[in-house]
């Protein structure tokens, strides 16, 4: 069978044993824990450092409540920014590129933060449909505009990773294809293209960072308006 | 596209469930994280004693 661009997306087997498990677990297992002592080693400390940085960072705009989510969030952050980077290493699989694991993870999390905000703030989470100072008479039409835009954040959440990253994969295959091509041909040519994938490389690295800090930061916001 | 074959859907959100919860979380919570260093100087200096060992 002919392989197209968007095969390398198929979630993959080998054998007929689905290999989502080790692509999903391998992530995970590249964070080490720490041992029993006072200090670790140099990975750990870097580690634990990291961790420090991104809890400081997401749970300063959130009132006391919210830090009950600092786990939460801290490890989401991680499992993405650690599944993001190894995605990039040649002919690996980045299971974020799944709709089906991005929208696992965003639809249950918002709906808590929707449901939190619901259960202890009614009144205020319903609040945030209507902002201060619209004239009376777009009163229904803003309702209805914020109602389309709260219900619309998981889908955007999940679909806003996938998309970044399958687009970004997408075109680092393309960009490749065509230097591979080009080169017997037109090796001049077929080494610019090469430049414009080295460039495009830095920058996937940089949007699978961003993807990642986005996505929590979201989920962080939307924490905030409802605790 | 085949992010869209519905197959594997189940499986990947089940185990992205049991690698976020049951993997990353415990692991992140076993970090113990040390205070801060304490910036004290010291006033006098130790004087040196002999241990008795007779």
């Amino acid at each position: 069978m002919n392989l197209s661009f968007f095969d390398q997306f198929s979630s993959p087997y080998l054998l007929g044993i689905p290999l989502i498990l080790p692509s999903l677990l391998l992530p995970a297992l590249l964070l080490p824990s720490p041992g029993h002592r006072w200090i670790n080693n140099r990975l750990s400390t870097i580690q634990l450092w990291l961790t420090h940085l991104i809890t400081k960072q997401l749970m300063t705009p959130l009132n006391k409540a919210g830090h009950k989510w600092a786990l939460l969030l801290t490890s989401l952050i991680l499992l993405l920014l650690s599944i993001n980077l190894l995605g990039l290493l040649p002919y690996t699989f980045t299971p974020t590129t799944q709709l089906s694991m991005n929208m696992a993870l965003a639809l249950p999390l918002w709906l808590a933060t929707l449901l939190t905000g619901l259960r202890n703030q009614p009144s205020a989470s319903l609040g945030h449909l209507l902002p201060e100072g619209t004239p009376t008479l777009l009163i229904p039409a803003l309702i209805l505009i914020e109602t389309t835009s709260l219900l619309i954040r998981p889908l955007a959440l999940g679909v806003r990773l996938t998309a970044n990253l399958t687009a970004g994969h997408l075109l680092i295959q393309l960009i490749s294809t065509a230097t591979i091509t080009l080169l017997p041909m037109m090796p001049s040519i077929s080494t610019l293209t090469a430049l414009i994938l080295f460039l495009l490389t830095i920058l996937e690295v940089a949007v699978a960072m961003i993807q990642a800090y986005v996505f929590v930061l979201l989920l962080s916001l939307y924490l905030q308006e409802n605790i | 596209m085949p992010q869209l074959n519905p197959n594997p859907w189940f499986s990947i959100m089940l185990l992205t469930w049991f690698t976020f919860s049951l993997l990353i979380q415990p692991k992140l919570l076993s970090f113990t994280s040390a205070n801060n260093p304490v910036n004290k100087t010291m006033t006098t200096k130790p004087i040196p004693w002999t241990w008795p060992w007779t």
